[in-house]
């Protein structure tokens, strides 16, 4: 190799790292970090478009947290985030330790049946459920009414205010319960058998067993799945958006964050307003995660 | 073996990722390339059009090869956006100034948004000029201006007149011995709904107790509605309050007569039972009505909305669309022209309304004999003629850029009312409507306020 050869290859060592990093960077600066940017100088603005627009400093923000709208979204989307840790992941863990159990034939067909209603996507999904939601004719109100007569049969899931939040959050625990027993029966597999054994002999019983040796095995995909979760629970859009026939529901009974940001920014045209709601949202999220994060780990420590 | 081993270094020298990078490496630059030499064409055409119905869009269709004909060298291009995804799209496509039709149809309810902000940015052409001097102005249904003017300059040129009429299944009600035909105030229509109504059986109207699209008809029946014809917000004045006293009553709590199971398929099977014996049926309503539920074909009558008041109005309007030309929009002339086809011609209008069932705006259009045509579907009534009757006495819908907000509000009115009435019945009910009403109210007002164009 002679020496044009060798600071030739000694360059394209050096280069290609960055030659290959180089498209994700490129792309990451024009879809991710220049919107954000740009996001954060606009939600100092009100807009009408992206044209005009007029500086008003933090006013969008104390207009905000005055918006009475804007705290019935924080409202609906916290119970709805609520209900997806502390339902739909105890629910999955269930599921994932019952079909763990080889004692349950058939087990592989029950995986892949609660894990399928995930693979058909928030909007079909919604759209199904619109239909079993129905009044008089739905699938639920049906069958509800059949077994428990004192049930009407033309009761309003989706128009009464107070039923709104209830069959959004029944939805999804149809869709995302199985999804996250799949994260849990990974982590079960992979729990150390020795360790029941060693359980067993010091006469722990079923539950112990549960308490002392699962638990903590799984806690880092717990932990993972809970974030994940919550994270997952404050971007809710699509699904009340379709199921609510694209409005936020009666009496803003379904109205989530996001689903607030969209409505400001591209059918009112305020994308200033929708820029401050966004930011608002992505801090409360990241304070939300580190005090769920922070809060695992004083539970390690006492463990 | 040896002589791969030597290819294999000679390689890792060049390229020294391994193989499976480099085919990836190799695949992105002959991907950029093919993109680079092969970008995406462009429609080339003289007028594009985008229109959110179904309808529309297949009467429009049929005009185009006879227009492109006589326009030697004009190329149109027309397409359907899904109604949710027109607003976005053109929202999005006037702020970036990308692909933005020359002529769009917007539904009446979103109008309104467009019109926020300066005027000069609006995207949409002012066609009061052409309005005014061609003579338009006046052939047309004048109060179907009012949705679609803001600040003095008219935005859209309406494509409809959408009169309200009661629809109703004749056959039951002819069973129970009433001619509903007859009545004439929503006082005696409410006093018959008491005697067919079952509850969880039979209702008399389809109103519902937390959409507020019936009290909305109903409110603009009355000559009230969101706004004032100068944008001020009037949801809390006392005919709201009234109506809104009217109404509750009428579905809340064992005695109601409305109810409302849903749309689409719903509707349908509550049509079809008998759930359901009336419903508010815009002109554009009865052509989904025959295709929609076929098996009431015969059964069904319209007749003018009850008024409320000897001598009130016995109409009002639901839904609406109007055209709009663009500030992208190069040739105006071929624009106007386009126009003329699908919104003036009175053959075509006629052939419109053979498709679509719809009245259209232009008074000279409706002496066609297809107006009076009897319809089978509807007991043999001339459809066309009993809306045309009530085309002049539609009230208009003043808007404004917070309409999306004010109709949300109202049903968030309409919902609480709802829950008061069903716990504490007259009880206090008149201060809490006008509470409520005046909350809904400050609530926009408070957000007109912030708007600083």
């Amino acid at each position: 190799m002679n020496a044009i050869s060798f600071r030739f290859y000694r360059l394209q060592r050096k280069a290609a790292p960055y030659a290959f990093i180089s498209p994700f960077i490129i792309l990451f600066c024009v879809f991710g970090l220049y919107p954000l940017v740009k996001s954060l100088l606009l939600s100092f603005y009100i807009t009408s478009g992206p044209r005009s627009r007029v500086f008003v400093g933090w006013e969008n923000f104390a207009f905000l947290f005055s918006d009475p709208d804007f705290h019935t979204a924080v409202k609906n989307t916290t119970i709805f985030a609520l209900c997806s840790v502390f339902l739909q992941l105890p629910l999955s863990l269930g599921l994932a330790i019952l079909l763990n159990n080889k004692l349950i034939k058939a087990r592989n067909f029950f995986r892949f049946s609660f894990f399928s209603p995930h693979l058909f996507g928030q909007v079909f999904v919604a759209v199904l459920f619109g239909i079993i939601f129905a009044p008089q004719f739905g699938l639920l109100n049906r069958t509800l009414h059949f077994f428990i007569p004192g049930i009407p049969a033309d009761t309003k899931w989706l128009v009464n205010p107070r039923l709104v939040m209830p069959s959004i959050i029944l939805t999804s625990l149809w869709m995302y319960v199985g999804f996250n027993m799949i994260y849990f029966l990974a982590a079960l597999q992979a729990v150390d058998k020795d360790l029941y054994d060693a359980a067993h002999v010091d006469g722990a019983n079923a539950f112990q067993r549960f308490l002392h040796v699962t638990l903590p095995s799984i806690k880092p995909v717990a932990v993972f799945v809970m974030i994940l979760s919550t994270i997952g629970s404050f971007q809710l859009f699509e699904l009340p958006y379709v199921l609510l026939n694209q409005s936020p529901g009666p009496s803003n009974a379904g109205l989530t964050i996001v689903m607030y940001l969209y409505l400001k920014g591209f059918e009112a045209g305020d994308l200033g307003y929708a820029s401050t709601i966004g930011w608002t949202l992505a801090l409360g999220v990241f304070f939300v995660a580190l005090a769920q994060v922070r809060f695992t780990r004083m539970w390690k420590r006492e463990a | 073996m040896d002589s791969k081993k030597q290819k294999s270094g000679y390689f890792s020298d060049i390229f020294p990722f391994g193989v499976a990078p480099f085919i990836i490496f190799v695949l992105t630059v002959i991907s950029f390339l093919w993109l680079a030499i092969h970008p995406v064409a462009r429609k080339k055409s003289s007028l594009s059009l985008w229109t959110f119905a179904d309808l529309h869009y297949k009467a429009y269709k049929k005009l185009l090869p006879s227009f492109e004909e006589s326009h030697p060298g004009t190329k149109l291009d027309l397409q359907i956006v899904h109604i949710s995804a027109v607003t976005s799209r053109l929202r999005s496509a006037l702020w970036a100034g990308i692909d933005v039709p020359d002529m769009v149809e917007v539904e009446i309810s979103v109008a309104g948004s467009f019109f926020c902000g300066p005027i000069e940015d609006i995207g949409l052409r002012d066609l009061s000029p052409w309005l005014k001097s061609s003579g338009l102005y006046d052939r047309m249904v004048e109060t179907r201006f009012a949705p679609y003017t803001n600040r003095g300059k008219i935005f859209g040129l309406p494509h409809d007149v959408h009169p309200v009429m009661l629809a109703y299944r004749r056959d039951i009600f002819e069973k129970q011995g009433i001619d509903l035909s007859q009545v004439k105030t929503w006082d005696e229509f409410v006093e018959i709904g008491k005697r067919v109504t079952i509850p969880g059986e039979r209702y008399m109207i389809q109103f519902s107790q937390s959409n507020r699209a019936h009290i909305e008809v109903l409110l603009f029946q009355r000559g009230g509605g969101y706004f004032d014809k100068d944008g001020n917000v009037i949801l809390d004045n006392d005919l709201a309050v009234e109506t809104m006293k009217w109404y509750i009553p009428l579905v809340t709590g064992t005695e109601r007569i409305g109810n409302d199971i849903g749309g689409g398929v719903v509707f349908t099977k509550s049509l079809e039972d008998g759930y359901i014996l009336s419903f508010l049926c815009p002109d554009w309503m009865t052509k989904s009505v025959e295709t929609d539920v076929p098996r009431v074909a015969g059964k069904m009558a319209l007749m003018p909305l009850p008024s409320f008041e000897s001598g009130g109005r016995h109409t009002s309007t639901m839904g609406g669309t109007m055209l709009g030309i663009t500030e992208n929009c190069k040739n105006i002339e071929l624009a106007r022209e386009f126009v003329e086809v699908i919104y003036l011609n009175r053959d075509d209008l006629a052939d419109r309304f053979r498709e679509t069932n719809i009245i259209p705006p232009l008074r000279e259009a409706w002496d066609h004999a297809v107006f009076s045509e009897k319809r089978p579907y509807w007991s043999d009534q001339p459809i066309g003629k009993l809306y045309i009757d009530l085309a002049d006495d539609v009230p208009p819908q003043y808007t404004s850029p917070y309409v999306g907000i004010a109709k949300a509000k109202l049903g968030e009115a309409l919902s609480s009312c709802h829950a008061y009435y069903s716990k504490n019945g007259e009880n206090g009910f008149d201060d809490f409507v006008r509470k409520r009403l005046k909350k809904a109210a400050d609530d926009i007002r408070r957000i007109q306020r912030r708007n600083p164009f």
